[in-house]
């Protein structure tokens, strides 16, 4: 989230899309009802009529995937009745940048594309520089090659006729959607856009979020109260695992993961610390030296030194443009390329896409740990149905981890608040932490690397390792410490000190820490402020419901991030009536505004957005792989075999794994004409390991259920509570109709399309609650992520003489 | 001072967070479900559910509505269910002095299953159930220990839109009418349910017939002397 | 005896009649008074947090003579006020649910069961698993001739499930082993 829970409030209309917040952020709910209470418009766009779409305004029903023909619409409307900030999109994005010669945009392809690699040439989507090496600008905002022009050429084409012939959405509600949330394009107003994983779960899901985040840019609503671009996020510390990155492509702290292109340290930072020649532009990750050398000296301690490159040669170093994520790590298990490994509090057997092909693919491993409170299908694959526990040579454990309530540490909400959870008793059983797991195994490995060597020991015996896991040393070393007696910023620290803050982190290897982002957080020994309780807060920030002293919020405890946006060149709230931050004399008052400097315009001044090199919000994007701006393609798998936009029918950079089992329903395939969503529940958590084995959970959603329209029912002669086999061209699915009005068939370009949608948390370790509604979906994804289109597959439905999954 | 509930749906979101904590504080198993085209589950009370979900969903003018109604005993301001129990085995459900909670004691024990099943059909919104296991009457205690104790009922606490509402009658008998007048303005419908007569008091947003039979109390008039006919009809028979 | 249901619903008919009971004079049984225990009075109160949406809904334990025995809400956490969704209520159940696990389990290759062992040999054997399968695989450079230092047959997948502390020292441990196979559900 760029804001936080509380700041929904604050909106004066609020977009919910690519989420089903009041199901899945219950929580969120009572501060979407309270901007509802003061007069926001609340306004939910999804497929299905959920408990969301109930308590909002308006309720549009959109056909899945198709939700940048949906915003495209939005940014002509806004673009065309003149609706957006002029001074902020004059101001604070790249609005006025001159694009390069060589981007170019022809029927639904941009420029630079390959299709031998499916790769386009980003530089060719490169600004034009002046001398300075600056971009080029028309202030003007008129010159053909503008950003500016770019974009209302690109959207130009997204006309009602056409988006509504697509998405499935009468013209008449697109109007009242463009309409209201347009509203908010005054400066005294804010529209929230709260988003899930029915944006990101598509083969075009960052562009999904990117479209979003340019209409807020175009609306000024970035950086001020009530505004945002709004990850709810899926997943219980889902925040602070990104942020220390158990992700293949970066390294804690949002830094690239090596690769062969940078083996030195050195190329490492010249490829990865960006320069800029604009004095207003603060260019943050300028200061990333500082960032990755803290965090090799905490990995490899006083073993890192300057001279050996703080260990970065000991780093495994990635092939560019090789993918390493899960989809494909299964793709290469399937294959046999893969012998063991950790699954901790995960299981890919019922939550990855394609389970048939997952759980085929963990038969062939040598070994496998899982972490876990409970035996889940992944866990439990070897006696899986249909597979013979003989025919299984994997060595499998399964390790008992403790619940949240039985160890100590911190988890960060998607407010990046940085909040601490204490251990209530001793653990059930012999259940440990999975650090504990982690630490225990290392110190086991590094023992038998001490004993009797093997494959380049180095990176091994090097490693700062621990005694036993001790998550307050942890918390206090993410947030770092002074490694000698040193000077920084004119200030005197001792060896062992806690670094205050981020802006103390050193090059030279003087400091540790884990996490730049979290360096604030506990800024001397005794004071981890993820511990603090302190409700108090001054009027202003009562108002936008800030709580500053509350536990401790990443970074530098800013509640509100790009806040600078939120107010003119002179440092004057947009919105006086809810100001974030405002100069005041000489200083700044609020909250934490990004960076001391003075405001814009005065001669010390920056630019708002301080993460981006030229301190933009970019309304173009030349750093997606998948194009500058986003196009509409369809799903992998679509009901449609043309749309109005373009000739190109899907994403050309989609990714698809190419195993035997990888099949897709080529496109308006007649056999499988419906359009499947899956989702999770208010009741279960994920794939359901949990809160299947919770008792009143499971009473309340007992079995897999299947979400359909009356109409629907009709045709396929399907009542309400009548068991069903759901059947895509990878597999079939058993579970009960769940006939309703809540469903609508869409008409797409003049043709009925039904969308039914499913929950994807019942599996076959809970008896005769049905099984893994993933056999149905397709191993595609994000070309920028990988992450699974999840949200849009083709599949049929018919009555069930018998089921046997959901027998009780 | 009696308290009351006040359990405004057009703020519900059917999150069952209240079904949940109920079943939670309770400390109360759970029935056996299954899923039967509706969300709504277990699909009524029982001895382990004090409060249950309804979901009812219609397609109105082509707008659809899902109207959420977090059940629970309404503990009548005079309640039926303690006339009679009264009449059967004195003491068997009690009605708290101090916070007007309609409560049912181990004497219901001592309730045949036939009575238990009187005094449920007797009830205007069908709330009772016998527990076949322990032969006590079973219903909503409005968390009575936790109130004693200045706590909010559990359900109240976990909610988390504010439908839920608990405090003095008053009190909540006049936030019921602020909402019902602000309420209005969206859902020109929108009505209280019984709010003279019970303290648990419902603030619904459409007609009382788009939902369950036993949301509110048959509405039909009745004449006072049908009414003074009525009343002294049991006691009548009960003593012949 | 035997009372109609619909009989008695008209008895008490209109809410207005049924209030004037009283005053109409018929005698209406004297309240009584009711007193309970709180079963959570004198517990110590421990805060935590729920595992599941990133609302990171604070949570109350309460925990009496080292058990842990009931859960609810916390008030004082500004985003939640104390509210919780059906899964935060269900906090105390989800720990001790009855189907935890409580001890490490062994499967040998082939086996069709679960052997239940000591954390020490399953920790002693996972970690042998782990270094002979990266001895055996370590791939110094790639086929290009580059450095890479890598394990590409070892991987690790989750948890948004570990709190910080636990990816920070899970990322450590990867990395210094030369595994890129390293990915969660933050990617799901």
């Amino acid at each position: 989230m760029t804001q936080h829970w509380i700041d929904i409030k604050n909106a004066n209309a609020i977009l919910i899309m690519g989420s089903n917040a009041a199901e899945h952020h219950p929580i969120s709910f009572k501060w979407v009802l309270k901007a509802q209470d003061d007069g926001a418009t609340v306004i939910h766009v999804d497929p299905k009529f959920s408990r969301t779409s109930a308590r909002c305004d308006l309720h549009v029903p959109l056909r899945s995937g198709t939700d940048i023909a949906f915003l495209g619409g939005m940014m002509k409307y806004i673009i065309e009745k003149n609706l957006f900030q002029k001074y902020y999109v004059e101001n604070y994005t790249n609005a006025a940048f001159i694009v390069g010669d060589g981007f170019e945009f022809k029927d639904g392809m941009f420029s630079g594309f390959d299709p031998a690699t499916k790769k386009y040439d980003q530089k060719k989507w490169a600004f034009a520089m002046d001398d300075k090496g600056l971009p080029k600008k028309d202030p003007t905002l008129k010159d053909p090659r503008c950003v500016f022009q770019l974009l209302k050429k690109q959207y130009d084409r997204y006309n009602l006729d056409d988006v509504s012939a697509i998405t499935g959405v009468s013209k008449e509600n697109l109007l009242k959607v463009y309409d209201a949330y347009a509203a908010t394009g005054k400066p005294d107003k804010a529209g929230t856009m709260m988003y899930a994983l029915g944006w990101t779960q598509h083969s075009v899901g960052v562009q999904n979020i990117r479209l979003g985040a340019m209409i807020q840019l175009m609306l000024g609503n970035i950086g001020v109260a009530g505004g945002g671009v709004n990850a709810l996020r899926g997943e219980p510390n889902v925040q602070g695992s990104t942020d220390h990155a158990i992700l293949w492509h970066i390294m804690p702290g949002y830094n690239n993961v090596p690769t062969t292109n940078w083996p030195t340290l050195e190329d490492y930072m010249k490829g990865n610390t960006p320069k800029s020649n604009d004095p207003k532009s603060v260019n943050w990750w300028g200061n990333r030296p500082k960032y990755v050398v803290s965090l090799l000296k905490a990995w490899f301690g006083d073993n890192a030194t300057a001279e050996n490159g703080f260990c970065y040669g000991l780093l495994p170093k990635v092939d560019p443009g090789v993918d390493y994520a899960s989809m494909v790590l299964f793709d290469k298990m399937y294959k046999g390329k893969v012998r063991g490994g950790f699954i901790y509090g995960h299981n890919p057997a019922q939550s990855m896409p394609h389970t048939h092909k997952i759980r085929k693919a963990l038969t062939m491993l040598d070994f496998l740990v899982v972490g876990e409170a409970h035996e889940t299908e992944t866990a439990a694959f070897w006696r899986q149905p249909g597979t013979d526990p003989k025919d299984v040579k994997t060595e499998v454990f399964l390790l008992p981890s403790c619940q949240r309530g039985e160890k100590d540490g911190t988890i960060s909400n998607s407010g990046r608040w940085h909040m601490w959870h204490h251990k209530g008793y001793e653990p059930m059983g012999v259940s440990k932490p999975m650090g504990w797991m982690v630490v225990e195994i290392m110190k086991r490995v590094r023992d038998l690397y001490a004993r009797e060597g093997g494959a380049f020991p180095e990176p091994i015996a090097k490693l700062d390792w621990y005694e036993t896991y001790d998550p307050d040393l942890l918390a206090k070393k993410t947030n770092g410490w002074f490694t000698r007696d040193c000077t920084v910023g004119g200030k005197d620290y001792k060896k062992g000190d806690q670094v205050p803050s981020f802006p103390s982190l050193t090059a030279d290897g003087s400091t540790v820490s884990l996490n730049w982002l979290y360096c604030g957080g506990y800024p001397a020994a005794g004071k981890n402020l993820s511990k603090r309780r302190d409700l108090s807060q001054d009027a202003r920030a009562a108002k936008l419901g800030l709580f500053p002293n509350f536990s401790w919020c990443w970074p530098v405890n800013r509640r509100i991030i790009y806040n600078r946006a939120s107010v003119d060149m002179n440092g004057k709230p947009f919105n006086p009536a809810l100001p974030v931050i405002a100069w005041e004399g000489d200083k700044w008052v609020g909250d934490v505004p990004d960076g001391p400097a003075p405001p814009m315009a005065m001669e010390k001044g920056v630019y708002p957005f301080i993460m981006h090199t030229e301190g933009m919000g970019q309304l173009y994007g030349p750093g997606r792989v998948d194009g500058p701006f986003p196009e509409h393609y369809e799903p992998a798998e679509t009901p449609v075999t043309s749309h109005p936009f373009s000739k190109q029918l899907s994403n050309p950079c989609i990714k698809i794994m190419d195993s035997d089992m990888d099949i897709l329903a080529k496109p308006g395939d007649p056999k499988y004409p419906i359009v499947l969503t899956t989702y999770s529940m208010t009741e279960h958590w994920c794939g359901g390991g949990d809160t299947r084995n919770t008792p009143a959970l499971l009473e309340a959603e007992p079995q897999l259920y299947v979400e359909m329209s009356q109409e629907l029912g009709k045709e396929k002669g399907i009542k309400n509570g009548d068991p069903v086999i759901v059947e895509s061209i990878r597999g079939k699915v058993e579970a009960i109709a769940m006939v309703t009005v809540r469903m609508t068939p869409l008409t797409v370009k003049g043709k009925t399309v039904h969308l039914i949608g499913m929950p994807f948390c019942f599996g076959w370790t809970t008896p005769g609650v049905g099984d893994a509604t993933n056999r149905l979906t397709p191993s595609v994804g994000d070309p920028n992520t990988t992450i699974p289109e999840y949200k849009a597959c083709l599949v049929d439905i018919r009555k069930a003489d018998k089921v046997t999954e959901l027998a009780r | 001072m009696p308290k009351a509930f006040f359990i405004d749906t057009s703020r519900c979101t059917a999150c069952r967070g209240c079904q949940v904590a109920c079943k939670e504080w309770h400390e109360h198993g759970v029935v056996p479900t299954l899923q039967r085209g509706t969300h709504q589950n277990p699909p009524e009370l029982t001895p382990t559910n004090f409060k249950i979900v309804h979901f009812d969903e219609h397609k109105i003018d082509g707008r659809i509505h899902w109207l959420f109604f977090p059940e629970q005993c309404r503990h009548c301001v005079n309640p039926p269910c303690k006339d009679f129990g009264d009449m059967y085995v004195p003491g068997a459900v009690i009605q708290d002095e101090a916070t007007g909670a309609v409560l049912y004691t181990e004497k219901s024990k001592e309730l045949t299953p036939e009575q238990c099943k009187d005094i449920k059909e007797l009830c205007p919104y069908l709330v009772p159930r016998r527990d076949e296991k322990t032969g006590m009457l079973t219903k909503c205690d409005m968390c009575i220990d936790r109130v004693q104790a200045g706590m909010q009922p559990a359900c109240v606490k976990t909610c988390c839109t504010g439908a839920m509402n608990f405090g003095e009658r008053e009190e909540m008998v006049a936030l019921a009418h602020k909402s019902l007048e602000k309420v209005k303005k969206k859902h020109p419908q929108a009505s209280l349910l019984d709010e003279d007569s019970v303290n648990v008091m419902y603030l619904v947003t459409q007609p009382r017939d788009k939902y369950f039979e036993h949301a509110s109390r048959d509405i039909k008039p009745l004449s006072r002397q049908a009414f003074l006919q009525k009343i002294i009809e049991p006691v009548r028979r009960m003593a012949g | 005896m035997k009372l109609s249901r619909r009989g008695f619903m008209k008895w008490t008919g209109a809410g207005a009649a049924a209030l004037s009971l009283s005053r109409l004079g018929f005698d209406v049984k004297p309240v009584a008074a009711y007193a309970t225990t709180l079963r959570i009075a004198g517990a110590k109160e421990v805060v935590s947090i729920c595992p599941f949406c990133s609302c990171g809904c604070n949570i109350i334990m309460f925990v009496k003579d080292g058990k842990f025995i009931s859960s609810e809400g916390d008030p004082d956490y500004p985003v939640s006020e104390g509210a919780l969704c059906p899964k935060g209520a269900a906090f105390h159940s989800m720990h001790v649910s009855h189907h935890r696990i409580l001890k490490p389990r062994y499967r040998a290759p082939g086996s069709d069961k679960w052997e239940e062992k000591d954390w020490d040999f399953v920790l002693d054997r996972i970690a042998r698993k782990v270094k002979d399968t990266r001895d055996k695989d370590f791939v110094e450079k790639n086929d290009k001739g580059l450095t890479v230092n890598r394990v590409e047959t070892l991987f690790q997948l989750g948890t948004s499930q570990m709190d910080n502390e636990e990816c920070a020292v899970s990322h450590q441990m990867l990395r210094s082993l030369g595994v890129v196979y390293l990915d969660h559900q933050a990617r799901v």
